[in-house]
């Protein structure tokens, strides 16, 4: 992207309106315009008593605003070393559609919705980053449910047979080609899938895969890297997600020892914050988790390229004696495009032991 | 401020004076803003045009076909970096509009097409892809391209796919330069013109003002300040005339700026952008200089440079002599201009000077009352010798601009004539068959000349030419019969028609036979529908400066795999009437409503368009003739009032 200031500046024009609709400073409004009103009448809104179905639910949902597909990795080499990888595509429309309604035609190069993709990959406290844009309707991104399939580009997820996937990114310099095993059910979030972002009912829908096993080829440099671990993968939709006045989110997906899988996340508000979560044992049994149960606060800052960001956390779950230091490794984790966030595989210790990753947006700046 | 109200005071008792040096300001303001607001538009759009495709390439469909959106998702889709590049062509002066997807240029890093300081793609003529692909109808054709960058090899691309070379259009050569520097000549000319009349008219009002001066001296004026409230009377008169002018010339410009586009569009193949003309502030800064020169220039000045005034006639001559060498032999269009300029220099200041140097050899031949006459006759030459040399430069241009129309209008008539020569023609349907209009074409035996036009294109093969592979226009056409053999051929081999007609071989342009060096009898390699030909060349057929590379070669002999992009049916009504022809195509073709063009409304409608293009020319022509006769006229007038008291004395 260095060096294309003209059309870069454009293209933060056109995907800030086609993902916030009418901000005119991306990183300070919100990441990627998640706070926007949605228009009630137009976009359909998650609500209580919504209900998740599979597997029309890992494609698309043009009623809604924005959603994503997102996947983070904690492998590690064939020569032991740790290595994290991201990859998300975010979809954001323009304009509402029913499910079934017909696309517009292709060549009219329609603006109805732009879709965005950033892949990441961190090892040796390096972290590499890409980001790609388009826009939808065209054939040049988008997502199926069956067979399951999102693209962008070349980059791509999809399944090649039951229960297996194939994730392909090109990055400058580096790339990954990874297949995927989804070795348990999805997990729903909040009220049966409904993930709660306010006291005031904002939310989305929400579900993971929490338990992928990982194996494939990292390319660095020209070296590959056989490599193989965990990994998490997340779909989330809504059209309203977060509430006025909601400066970012601190996210955390975590493997923990024992077969445990935690997924908490913080809404900073102007006054306190918003907290919610899911403990997910070893069989697949989740409990949701509020307030009163989830205690999560900074443990450390960290002086980055943008400024402060809390690198270390201290999270508790005391009705299941769960104390947790999560530290992101050496490094910065800042993923550099049209909107900046922290994003950063981090290893666990306390009570349980474990990695995971940490999403830190609106910090900085 | 009392002495400033003093000297103005003169233009009081002389308003003609105030009113001819501001209406000679205002017009001429006018006139040059209007030029070169026009003739700027015109070359912005050309240099960026070139710029935005300079160095780029493009990804074409090996099979012949257009590229579509489809194809543009495939190959990114395979993780090839491909940007659209869509284009419209608008009438004037909408002018072209150029659609990007911003979305898609990341990957051409710093190489991104249009950048020009960094903000590219930004502002017109560039839009959103999306909302310029909904310009696009049948008025407002778009042609999209995908651009690839230049690091891109042959080796990487996915099958069906081949690079080529990204133009907007054929090179114009200097056609569309030429057609723009006559333009500039004739903004300096209604410059020089101007200068001219405006120094005369000064001139003269400063001789009428002596006796002020003189008055104004004995009452302990400095003549240095005089000489500055002169400057600062024509500065605010300067300013307050140029202000209106550029506003008439901008509102001159809009008004003939679509069909100077399309003239421009038409002869050169050369798109008008929408993009601004140029500030106030050159125009303003221009006219006022030209102003402040013509009237404060010391002729002393000029007397005392070496060697001038020494030289005298001598000096004039050699410029005359050099002017006459450069035009005649000077192959740039440049040193040309520059020729004619000199030309026009020395035969400017020469022609008082030879008037009066007649008079004075005439005079010599009289006595008594006709030695006085002609004597008189000679110093009225040379008092009146730069309105004389404006009028002769005045006529000079009226000449030079009929010229330069007449030339431009016949070759846009024979163009016409050439490409509408039948009556009316007929689209052929997306869905149709152009072979079963052919049939019920050639089942109306009453129906009078008419033949089927397919457009496509085909690649010249790299033996035929320069090297690189050329594509290039391809019209088949089938019969071939009176609507094409009247065209004129420039060479050919003899019978050319009737081989042409027989498949014997194919016809080029001209242009693409100057460029290639083509000549009746070679034979020529084409690529046609995916296959490789060789073809005769028949003749070269005029092309009235279209410079696209064309072949001409007869329908029924081009290869099978030949995929028109484009197909009509060429006619003339004969004893049939249009409507009846319209219904039974529909019939045929079982479709909607036709394409009907009625090619001599076009034609009217084109003459129309091209005369209001020169219209801006014939004002220039027109409105400095006559401000250059009606200063003429003046001076004579106010030389003759002047002397009045003389001729009175005669009388006594």
């Amino acid at each position: 992207m260095m060096g294309f200031p003209g059309s870069l500046r454009r293209a933060a024009l056109v995907l800030c309106l086609a993902l916030s609709a009418c901000s005119e400073s991306p990183p300070s409004s919100g990441f990627a315009g998640l706070d926007e009103q949605a228009d009630a009448g137009e976009f359909a809104q998650p609500a209580p008593g919504d209900r998740l179905r599979f597997p029309e639910d890992f494609g698309p949902h043009p009623r809604h605003r924005i959603e994503w597909w997102y996947l983070t990795a904690n492998l590690t080499t064939d020569q032991g070393e740790p290595l994290g990888l991201q990859w998300t595509q975010f979809r954001q429309a323009l304009v509402a559609r029913d499910a079934d309604a017909p696309a517009p035609a292709a060549n009219r190069w329609p603006m109805e919705a732009g879709w965005m993709a950033h892949a990441a990959v961190s090892f040796r406290e390096q972290h590499g980053f890409a980001e790609k844009l388009a826009r939808g309707d065209i054939g040049q991104a988008g997502a199926t449910a069956e067979p399951f399939n999102v693209w962008l580009d070349d980059w791509h997820l999809q399944a090649l047979e039951e229960g297996q996937w194939r994730l392909q990114v090109n990055g400058e310099g580096w790339s990954y080609d990874l297949r995927l095993t989804v070795q348990r059910e999805p997990v729903a979030h909040g009220d049966h899938g409904f993930s709660a972002k306010s006291a005031s009912g904002e939310g989305s829908m929400y579900f993971s895969l929490v338990n992928l096993a990982i194996a494939g080829e990292v390319t660095l440099n020209g070296e590959v890297h056989r490599v193989s671990g965990l990994g998490w993968f997340d779909r989330e939709w809504s059209s309203q997600f977060l509430k006025a006045g909601q400066q970012g989110w601190d996210w955390f997906a975590l493997h923990l020892d024992g077969g445990y899988k935690l997924m908490a996340f913080r809404l900073r508000e102007d006054e306190g914050a918003f907290v919610s979560g899911s403990w997910i044992n070893a069989n697949g049994d989740v409990e949701s988790l509020g307030a009163g149960d989830l205690l999560l606060e900074p443990a450390g800052w960290q002086t980055s390229q943008h400024g402060r960001v809390p690198a270390q956390w201290r999270l508790r779950i005391p009705p299941h004696e769960v104390d947790l230091l999560i530290e992101a490794p050496a490094g910065d984790y800042w993923n550099n495009g049209l909107f900046p966030y922290w994003e950063s595989p981090v290893s666990v210790t306390g009570s349980h032991g474990g990695v995971g990753y940490m999403e830190l947006t609106g910090y900085g700046g | 401020m009392t002495l400033f109200v003093a000297l103005f005071s003169h233009y009081r008792r002389h308003p003609l004076q105030l009113l001819a040096l501001a209406l000679m300001i205002v017009l001429a303001t006018t006139l040059w803003t209007g030029v070169s607001n026009l003739t700027e538009r015109a070359r912005a759009s050309l240099a960026q045009s070139e710029r935005a495709v300079a160095g780029q390439q493009q990804l074409v469909r090996v099979d012949g076909q257009a590229v579509s959106v489809r194809d543009f998702a495939v190959l990114r889709r395979q993780g090839l970096c491909v940007m659209p590049w869509l284009e419209v062509r608008r009438p004037a002066p909408a002018g072209r509009v150029i659609g990007v997807d911003p979305f898609a240029g990341g990957c051409f890093g710093d190489q991104v097409p249009g950048q020009a300081g960094g903000d590219a793609l930004i502002g017109e003529p560039f839009l959103d892809i999306g909302d310029a692909a909904a310009l696009v109808d049948q008025d407002n054709p778009g042609t999209l391209s995908l651009l690839v960058p230049v690091t891109v090899l042959p080796a990487e691309l996915p099958p069906g796919y081949e690079l080529k070379d990204f133009s907007l259009g054929p090179a114009t050569g200097e056609l569309g330069e030429s057609f723009l520097l006559n333009l500039d000549a004739l903004g300096v000319l209604v410059l020089l013109i101007t200068a001219l009349l405006v120094r005369s008219v000064y001139q003269m009002g400063r001789v009428q003002r002596r006796e002020s001066f003189a008055l104004l001296a004995r009452f302990g004026v400095p003549p240095g300040r005089v000489q500055r409230l002169l400057l600062m009377e024509m500065v605010v008169l300067a300013a307050l005339c140029v202000l209106p002018g550029i506003w008439l010339g901008r509102w001159l410009a809009a008004v003939l700026g679509g069909g100077f586009g399309q003239a421009l569009e038409g002869l050169f193949d050369t798109p008008l952008y929408a993009v601004e003309g140029g500030g106030f502030a050159l125009p303003a800064v221009v006219m006022v200089t030209m102003v402040l020169v013509a009237c404060f220039t010391d002729q002393r000045l000029w007397a005392k440079l070496p060697g001038v005034s020494a030289a005298g006639p001598s000096l004039w001559l050699a410029m005359l002599f050099l002017g006459v060498v450069m035009v005649g032999v000077t192959p740039g269009l440049t040193w040309l201009f520059t020729g004619i300029a000199l030309v026009f220099v020395a035969v400017g200041v020469l022609t008082p000077r030879l008037l009066s140097a007649s008079a004075q050899w005439w005079s010599d031949r009289a006595g008594g009352l006709v030695l006085w006459q002609r004597r008189e006759l000679a110093v009225l030459f040379r008092r009146l010798a730069l309105p004389v040399v404006a009028l002769q430069f005045a006529v000079a241009m009226v000449l030079a601009v009929q010229a330069l129309v007449t030339t431009f209008e016949d070759t846009f008539e024979a163009w016409l004539a050439q490409r509408l020569e039948a009556e009316f023609y007929v689209e052929v349907p997306d869905a149709a068959r152009a072979a079963d209009g052919v049939r019920y074409l050639a089942s109306r035996t009453e129906l009078g000349d008419w033949h089927l036009v397919q457009r496509g294109t085909a690649r010249l093969s790299a033996a035929a030419g320069s090297g690189a592979p050329v594509e290039v226009d391809l019209f088949a056409i089938a019969p071939i019969g009176p609507l094409v053999t009247g065209w004129t051929l420039q060479t050919s081999v003899a019978d050319a028609w009737s081989k042409l007609a027989a498949g014997e071989g194919v016809m080029v342009n001209e242009q693409l036979a100057r460029r290639e060096g083509l000549k009746p009898g070679d034979s020529l390699g084409l690529t046609v529908g995916g296959q490789a030909r060789e073809f005769a060349i028949l003749g070269v057929y005029a092309d009235y400066g279209r410079p696209a590379g064309e072949i001409l070669a007869a329908g029924q002999r081009l290869p099978q795999a030949f995929r028109p992009q484009f197909e009509s049916l060429s006619m003339n009504p004969g004893d049939v009437t249009m409507t009846e022809i319209e219904q039974g195509l529909t019939e045929v073709w079982n479709a909607g409503k036709l394409t009907v063009r009625d090619n001599r409304s076009i034609q009217a409608l084109a003459s129309g368009v091209f005369d209001q293009t020169f219209l801006l020319t014939r004002a220039i022509t027109v409105l400095t003739l006559v401000l250059a006769g009606t200063s003429l006229l003046m001076m004579g007038w106010v030389f003759f009032s002047s002397r009045a008291w003389y001729y009175r004395l005669l009388s006594v």
